[in-house]
Formats: C-alpha cells, sequence, structure tokens
C-alpha cells in the first residue's frame, strides 16, 4: 500500500516534470520563430523605403549617381532573393551599400537640413537599427533555446522529440570590417 | 559582454515577490481587523472595513494609477508630427523589439525644456507607459536617448512597475486607516466621545480603552506606511541599478547610457511637478535631494536613488571617487 502510493507520487512528479519541461520547449520555440518573424518585417520595411529615399536625394547628389544606382540594384536582388542563404547574403550586400549611400548624404549639408531627406533618414536608421535589434533579440532567444535543448536534464525530454526540437542557426557578424579581431602574436 | 544576472530569472522573482508582499499585506491588515474586533466584541467590522480599504486601493491604482501620474505630472501624449517626439517614439519601438515586448508601451512627454528626465509607470507589461520630458529630447543625442528609453524600458520588461504600484497602493491604503484612526481620536478628545452620557453610566472604563484603541491604530499605521516608504525606498534603490545592467543589455552599448546619466548629473533642474509619492519613479531623483548623492547608512535608507556617479562608474567600469571629483557633486 505504502510502497504504491509512493510509486504513484514519484510517477507523477516526473509526469509534471515533463509536462513542465516540455511545454517551456514550445514556448521558447514559439519565442524564436517569432523574433525571426521579425527580422522579415523590418526588412521588408527596409525594402519599401529605398526608393523614397533614392528619389528624394538623386537631384542633389549628380556625382552620387553609382550608389544610388548600386543601391537600387542590390535593393531589386534582396527582393527577389529565394531561399535563406540567397537571402541573407543579398541583404548583406544591400546593407552595405546603404551603409555607404547614409555616408555620402552626411557630406552634404543642404542634402541634410532638407525636411523630406532628414525624416527619410530617420525612417531609414529606426529601420536598419530595428533590424540589428531583431537579430539580437533572435540571437538571445535562440541561444535560450539551443542551450536548453542540450542542459541536463532537460535535453532527455527535447531528445525523445529530436526532430521537434533542433538547434536553431545564429546570425553572425556579417561585415568583415567589424569581425575583424586585433591579431595577437603569442609566439614572439 | 558577459552578463552574470539572469534577468528572466529577475522576473520571475519580482512576480513572486509582489504576491508575497499582497499575501503578507492582507494577512497582516486581517490580523489587525480580528484583534480590534476580539477585543471590542464587534467582529467582523473591523475586518470587513481594514480589507476592503486595502483592496478598494488596489483596484484604483491598478486601474487609475497610471493616468493619476501622468496627470499629476503634466504629462501629454507624444506628437508625431514633431521630428524629434518621432525620433523618440521610433527609439522607443527599436527597443521594445530588442526587449521582445509584443507592443510598445505607450508614450508621453512632459513640457519643460530645462529637466532631463524620464520615467516608466503601469501596472502590467501591455499597457505601460514611458514619460520623457521635453528636455530630454532636445539635450541628449540618439544614443544617449536609447540608454534612457532601455533603461524605462528594463522597469517594464522586469516587472518593476509591478512591485512599485503594488507598494504604492499598500501604503496607501494604511494611510487611510492611519488618517481614519487619527481623525477619529481627535474628534473623540474634542467633542468628548460619541454618545458619552450613555455609556459612562454604564461602563467607565470603555472611554479610555476606546482611546487607547485608536491611539494603537494611529500609531500602528503611521509605523506601517513608514515602514513601507522605507521598503519602497529600498526596492527603487535597488531596481535602478538592475535596470541599468538590462539596459546595457538591450543596447549593447553602455556609453550612450552613462553620457545621458553625466548629462542628467550636470545639466537637469528640479522638475516642479514631481513630489515625493512620485520621485522614486524617475531615473534620476526629479527633486535632485542631496540624501540620494550620499552613500551613508543614513543616506541610503532614505535615498530612492542610488547615487549617480556610482552609477556611470559602474557603467563605465571605473572608480566612483574618480567619477565623482570629475562631476564635482
Amino acid at each position: 500500500m505504502l510502497i504504491g502510493a509512493v510509486i504513484l507520487v514519484i510517477v507523477l512528479v516526473l509526469v509534471f516534470w515533463f509536462i513542465g519541461v516540455y511545454n517551456s520547449l514550445i514556448r521558447l520555440k514559439k519565442r524564436v520563430q517569432n523574433a525571426w518573424a521579425q527580422i522579415d518585417v523590418q526588412l521588408k520595411r527596409r525594402h519599401d523605403l529605398i526608393p523614397n529615399l533614392v528619389n528624394a536625394v538623386k537631384g542633389y547628389m549628380k556625382f552620387e549617381r553609382e550608389t544610388l544606382e548600386k543601391v537600387m540594384e542590390a535593393r531589386a536582388k534582396a527582393i527577389s532573393a529565394q531561399g535563406v542563404g540567397d537571402k541573407i547574403q543579398a541583404e548583406r550586400e544591400l546593407g552595405g551599400f546603404l551603409g555607404r549611400l547614409l555616408a555620402v548624404v552626411e557630406n552634404y549639408p543642404e542634402l541634410k537640413a532638407n525636411e523630406n531627406v532628414k525624416q527619410l533618414m530617420e525612417e531609414l536608421t529606426t529601420t536598419e537599427n530595428k533590424i540589428s535589434y531583431a537579430r539580437q533579440f533572435y540571437n538571445d532567444t535562440a541561444t535560450r533555446f539551443n542551450t536548453k535543448i542540450e542542459v541536463f536534464p532537460d535535453n532527455i525530454v527535447a531528445g525523445m522529440y529530436s526532430s521537434k526540437f533542433e538547434a536553431f542557426p545564429l546570425f553572425e557578424i556579417e561585415d568583415k570590417a567589424e569581425k575583424e579581431v586585433p591579431q595577437v602574436d603569442l609566439n614572439i | 559582454m558577459a552578463f552574470s544576472v539572469d534577468f528572466y530569472a529577475e522576473e520571475r522573482k519580482n512576480i513572486r515577490k509582489t504576491a508575497l508582499l499582497v499575501t503578507l499585506f492582507y494577512i497582516m491588515m486581517a490580523a489587525f481587523g480580528l484583534i480590534i474586533d476580539f477585543a471590542f466584541g464587534m467582529l467582523p467590522i473591523f475586518t470587513a472595513v481594514f480589507l476592503s480599504v486595502a483592496t478598494i486601493q488596489f483596484l484604483v491604482s491598478i486601474y487609475s494609477g497610471k493616468k493619476m501620474v501622468l496627470r499629476s505630472l503634466k504629462a501629454r501624449p507624444y506628437n508625431p508630427k514633431n521630428f524629434e517626439e518621432k525620433q523618440l517614439k521610433n527609439i522607443l519601438d527599436e527597443l521594445t523589439i530588442s526587449a521582445g515586448l509584443s507592443k510598445p508601451p505607450e508614450l508621453y512627454v512632459i513640457d519643460n525644456d530645462e529637466v532631463i528626465n524620464a520615467f516608466a509607470t503601469g501596472f502590467k507589461r501591455e499597457d505601460a507607459v514611458v514619460c520623457v520630458t521635453t528636455g530630454l529630447l532636445k539635450t541628449l543625442d540618439r544614443e544617449e536617448t536609447s540608454g534612457v528609453i532601455g533603461h524605462e524600458l528594463s522597469h517594464i520588461v522586469n516587472r518593476d512597475i509591478l512591485i512599485m504600484t503594488m507598494i504604492s497602493a499598500l501604503i496607501g491604503a494604511v494611510v487611510i486607516i492611519q488618517i481614519f484612526a487619527a481623525r477619529t481620536l481627535i474628534n473623540y478628545l474634542r467633542f468628548g466621545g460619541f454618545a458619552r452620557g450613555r455609556r459612562k453610566s454604564k461602563k467607565d472604563n470603555t472611554g479610555m480603552a476606546i482611546l487607547v484603541f485608536l491611539a494603537t491604530v494611529a500609531g500602528l499605521a503611521t509605523l506601517f506606511s513608514f515602514l513601507g516608504k522605507l521598503s519602497l525606498f529600498a526596492v527603487s534603490r535597488t531596481r535602478e541599478y538592475f535596470a541599468d545592467a538590462r539596459a546595457v543589455e538591450l543596447t549593447r552599448n553602455p556609453a550612450g547610457l552613462a553620457s545621458a546619466l553625466r548629462k542628467i548629473a550636470l545639466i537637469s533642474k528640479k522638475l516642479p511637478t514631481a513630489n515625493t509619492a512620485t520621485a522614486h519613479l524617475f531615473i534620476a531623483d526629479p527633486l535632485k535631494r542631496k540624501v540620494n548623492e550620499k552613500s551613508s547608512a543614513f543616506a541610503s535608507l532614505f535615498s530612492t536613488h542610488p547615487p549617480i556617479y556610482k552609477r556611470i562608474a559602474t557603467l563605465e567600469n571605473r572608480q566612483p571617487e574618480e567619477v565623482r571629483k570629475e562631476l564635482q557633486l
């Protein structure tokens, strides 16, 4: 009788633990997926803003035609990109050209003072920030999820549903200049 | 950047603390009422009165606490047509994504160009408010504003606003009882008690007992509201460091917030619409009380914010004394 009760309690505890871990894994996974969707939303916004900005600055920047053309080209490529790998590559390129365009605008004082351009620049800046914050949030949540499916004892539950709980890939730093770490030579 | 603080655990801890606080408070009020009821054989009048005062106070602060704070500080909703305020809204939206909140808090502005300050309030995350002064908009650049907004968002995400609202509500309930008891006591002393003639013939010591009882209630309520305020200060103080740390986690940039705090310490003036009931909500003390810049045991008991030079030192990873000298505080 007593042994039966003890076994029953243990089984109940195990069942509740299992349900708890499983549900928290699902919740985390949904959060990661939502974070991923956020990035997409912001990328779309970036695409929508670019033509407006290019039109607004065109007249002022006669000598920068090349930069503007490259931005538009990269935008077209980014929109038509299929598959995650291509998308990431195209967006990376677009981000690079956009950064150059924003830097060029800094050299034109009358352009910067233009109310219309000022607002577009602010919109583009906030979108760029949102993209990077969305990536940051995605990376943070994905890391939490990836850690949870590997730590003991949660990995037991995750392992039982290995097709459902797979580790998510993380965004790496894209800009080569940013990625470069100061070289430390230890073989003196 | 490595953080040893698990912010998700912090948030859960805050919810647990709030629940514990409310339970303890209700038990205390019920015990208080039961003692009185048993002593005077009036069960359940006082128990019921105390518990309903506490409940009403809770409901009022949950449903209109936010509005009351905004009204008392003369805040208005932001204006999307103003470039600076639109930029502020953009920054708030950016950091909302960074914090993973489903919806950005409402944005309010206090028209005062001389003050650089900001606060967050509300009860739930979904209907929280972030409010800044126009002085902050005009003085701080994008990076610095991001630091401040990150700090305020942390208060919302960490559920600091929940625990703050709760403590304020609890103090409010105690104050109501305190006022009620003190007023009855004064009236009793002045007019010689209720229905004196009739009672006197039956029991001589009833008057004395009521007097002692009212004095006890008033005294205890005063003590509790005092202790409550001290705990509010303590909570507010420790939460500021956490919010600073999380603001850095959200923006990945300690320099912005540090530079913003520096400007607040050096340029910001006193906010006339702020008072002791709302001061603890702000990122830095809007009343510019000296007590907040001292770190003695006595001062830290009564201060609502940690000394600003210490916060800057933490963010910049430097010696507090060095920063203090630099700011000449």
